[in-house]
């Protein structure tokens, strides 16, 4: 069901021994207290000073005990209510479910050449509104579906992100932070009167920039739950080995979380394992890589030991395109994170890496999304499943189940159909003109742009909303962070035919 | 003897060992060899190492391994040269680094290194350079070439910024400047009112050969 995640029926993939979770805790613990992390930030300095750690000002270190780590792990929420402005799409993030995410691009991609190249205002919009129809998506992740779009300076580009989410979707939104652009998100949640997701983004290996706390401290004085993001690019910015990488990031997440937990203890708390190996030949992230499933299953059942949600690494194809690549390193993602218990997943719509992102690869993504669901369903055992009246009835051939009612009631629960593969015989194939899943989620886009409406906001809020764009530009513009030109140029974008409000 | 010690240098970067590349350079100086003669063992193993990478031999830990040993060694020449006064011959001049706000290292020091194996003389600013620092680099080390990255779109804007300082201080005139970085685009580079750009280190060397007129 829309919005409400999917509900995971067995135990966990248990990848470690209890020892090695032992082992991995512990290492954790002694690099918080001996080696600790940077955080540039005085008054959080000051916080965690107060609160038992060994504060060094000059070097902005933190060494944090382990009474105070355990203490914090202790106060976090071991799942959350996360209010939506359409009550049934409100989360509760944690337990034995998984919601998945939108995952963002910098830019589209074009669907002749599949070449990158920059989003207009309409087809973010539109992907907003494709999103907001297909049910496996729960929530939006920041800046998506596209990192910005055509004529929108950057330091608005997270702003109009979101503007343009919380008018085209009513499900939950989480937001990242740049150049202040938190003080606005905030305002704009609250004037709509809907919760949504801060970010705390840490810069592996074990440092905290000043914005990235200066930006937890704004979104947790405001009440909002927030989502500490690790970050490693393992054999880059942590250990080339997969224990060694938990170990880091570990404690940088904790670190975070212990920092927000002092600000407000019972902080809402989603921590993301963001963790990928280096391509060693490009220097980029290697986020097709199987071995970040290891490191997401190891983080997934050592944060269900520490009772605190986990969102695991973005799935991120190295794939350019919708193609039989793009496919399996999705899928490892996606069925990863159902079998090992994570919690949440950015998984839908990301084409290449975090570059680029389409409607058509989310159509896509929503199939394989429900075939998880429906494993995470597991299998139902009961008289009536077991069927053994049923299978004696029958008994050998010319015996057959097609025409039994017990067929007729359970073949629907049993399978998952899905909506954009192909599954035509030979002939069919042939005679409908050879159509791929492709073709199938290309109409099914279109169908959805047809026949979908999102909920608009009211027109007050739509007023509000315009309001705090319009503050925030003014703020930049008075930053020097869009220029004359820029601003020319952004607001003609406004009047164009594409402008969604018209 | 001078053999030897030079191809101790060489064999040091090879075998990414740094304190053996800083410690056979601080021979080098000991026993008098030229100092053009230590730098030109350094370029020829790390344009073996850049060969190497090239080939898909050699990976990315062992490019920067080897730029890594180069650097330790590379002011005890540094030095030398200067203090015997000697004329290091180089194909350009280039100041480089990771823009304001943007601590990406990789890329910027992947160009470094195969622009330093091409036989450029290369000054690594590093990380987080503000606009001021590129300016002063660039007139300190006369520089031919600025080469700048930004891995996001929130810092890709600092490269303009650096470019309209460069065109205050009437320096943009005597510099060519090349930029990079998963955020660049041309279009990008072009708007800015950069010389070039290149999504590859390989071609980032060829552009800057393209630049230099070499």
């Amino acid at each position: 069901m829309a919005g409400k995640g999917f509900t995971r029926n067995f135990r966990p993939l248990q990848i470690l021994s209890e020892e090695e979770v032992e082992a991995i805790h512990r290492a954790t613990l002694e690099v918080l207290w001996v080696t600790g992390v940077r955080m540039e930030h005085e008054m959080a300095l000051k916080l965690l000073e107060k609160n038992g750690c060994s504060v060094d000002y000059d070097e902005m270190r933190v060494r944090i005990p382990q009474g105070l780590v355990e203490d914090c792990l202790r106060t976090t929420p071991s799942s959350f209510h996360a209010q939506t402005r359409d009550h049934k799409n409100s989360l509760m993030i944690g337990g034995n479910t998984l919601c998945l995410a939108v995952a963002p691009g910098t830019q589209t991609v074009d669907m002749d050449t599949w070449e990158p190249r920059p989003a207009t205002r309409k087809e973010n919009y539109d992907g907003v509104t494709v999103l907001d129809a297909l049910p496996t998506v729960h929530f939006f992740s920041p800046y998506t579906p596209y990192f910005g779009f055509e004529s929108v300076p950057p330091c608005m580009a997270m702003l109009e992100s979101l503007a343009a989410r919380i008018r085209n979707s009513t499900k939950f939104q989480c937001v990242g932070f740049s150049n202040d652009s938190e003080l606005f998100a905030i305002k704009m949640a609250q004037t709509v009167g809907i919760e949504i997701l801060g970010t705390c983004a840490i810069a592996p290996p074990l440092s905290f920039y000043r914005d990235a706390v200066e930006s937890a401290f704004r979104f947790v004085e405001a009440g909002l739950p927030m989502r500490i993001i690790g970050g490693q690019v393992m054999g880059g910015t942590a250990p080339a080995t997969i224990a060694g990488g938990i170990v880091t990031n570990n404690a940088e997440v904790i670190a975070g979380l212990v920092l927000v937990q002092l600000i407000r203890p019972g902080t809402r708390v989603l921590i993301k394992d963001f963790s990928a190996s280096v391509n060693m030949r490009s220097g980029a992230p290697a986020f097709g890589g199987i071995e970040i499933c290891l490191h997401n299953a190891a983080s997934n059942q050592i944060f269900q030991k520490y009772g605190v949600p986990l969102d695991d690494t973005t799935a991120y194809p190295n794939a350019k395109m919708p193609d039989y690549q793009s496919s399996y390193e999705k899928a490892f993602r996606v069925f990863t994170a159902g079998l090992s218990g994570a919690n949440t997943l950015l998984y839908h719509g990301s084409v290449h890496g975090e570059l680029t992102h389409h409607p058509i690869q989310a159509i896509l993504d929503d199939d394989s999304a429900s075939m998880v669901e429906r494993f995470m369903g597991g299998i139902a055992v009961s008289d009536e499943t077991l069927a053994v009246d049923l299978i004696n009835e029958v008994g050998p051939i010319p015996g057959h189940f097609l025409d039994k009612e017990h067929t007729r009631k359970w073949w629907k629960l049993e399978q998952f159909m899905p909506k954009a593969a192909d599954r035509l015989t030979y002939p069919e194939w042939m005679n409908t003109g050879k159509k791929t899943c492709l073709d199938y989620a290309r109409e099914r886009m279109e169908e959805i742009l047809a026949i979908h409406k999102p909920t608009p906001l009211t027109p007050s809020q739509e007023e509000d909303v315009e309001r705090i764009l319009e503050e925030a530009r003014n703020y930049y513009k008075e930053r020097g962070l869009i220029t004359e030109e820029e601003m020319v140029t952004y607001r003609a974008s406004m009047k164009s035919p594409n402008y969604p409000y018209e | 003897m001078s053999t030897k010690v030079l191809e101790e240098i060489k064999k040091a970067i090879l075998t990414y060992n740094r304190e053996g590349a800083a410690s056979w350079a601080r021979k080098a100086v000991k026993e008098k060899i030229s100092p053009i003669e230590a730098l030109d063992a350094m370029t020829v193993a790390i344009r073996q190492v850049g060969d190497g990478f090239g080939k898909g031999e050699l990976w990315l830990p062992d490019l920067v391994g080897a730029a890594a040993a180069m650097t330790a060694a590379m002011p005890i020449i540094e030095e030398e040269i200067k203090r015997v006064g000697a004329k290091r011959e180089s194909v350009g001049t280039v100041v480089i680094g990771t823009v304001c706000g943007d601590i990406h290292t990789i890329g910027k020091t992947m160009v470094a290194t195969m622009l330093t194996a091409d036989g450029f003389a290369v000054n690594d600013l590093g990380i987080n350079v503000t606009a001021e620092s590129f300016v002063k680099g660039i007139t300190e080390n006369k520089a031919d070439i600025l080469a700048m990255s930004a891995l996001m779109t929130t810092t890709a804007p600092e490269q303009r910024k650096v470019i309209e300082n460069l065109k205050k201080e009437s320096l943009r005139d005597k510099v060519k400047i090349m930029v990079g970085g998963g955020a660049i685009t041309q279009d990008f580079a072009d708007s800015i009112g950069a010389d070039g750009y290149d999504p590859t280190a390989p071609g980032a060397v060829k552009l800057a050969r393209r630049l230099v007129g070499k």
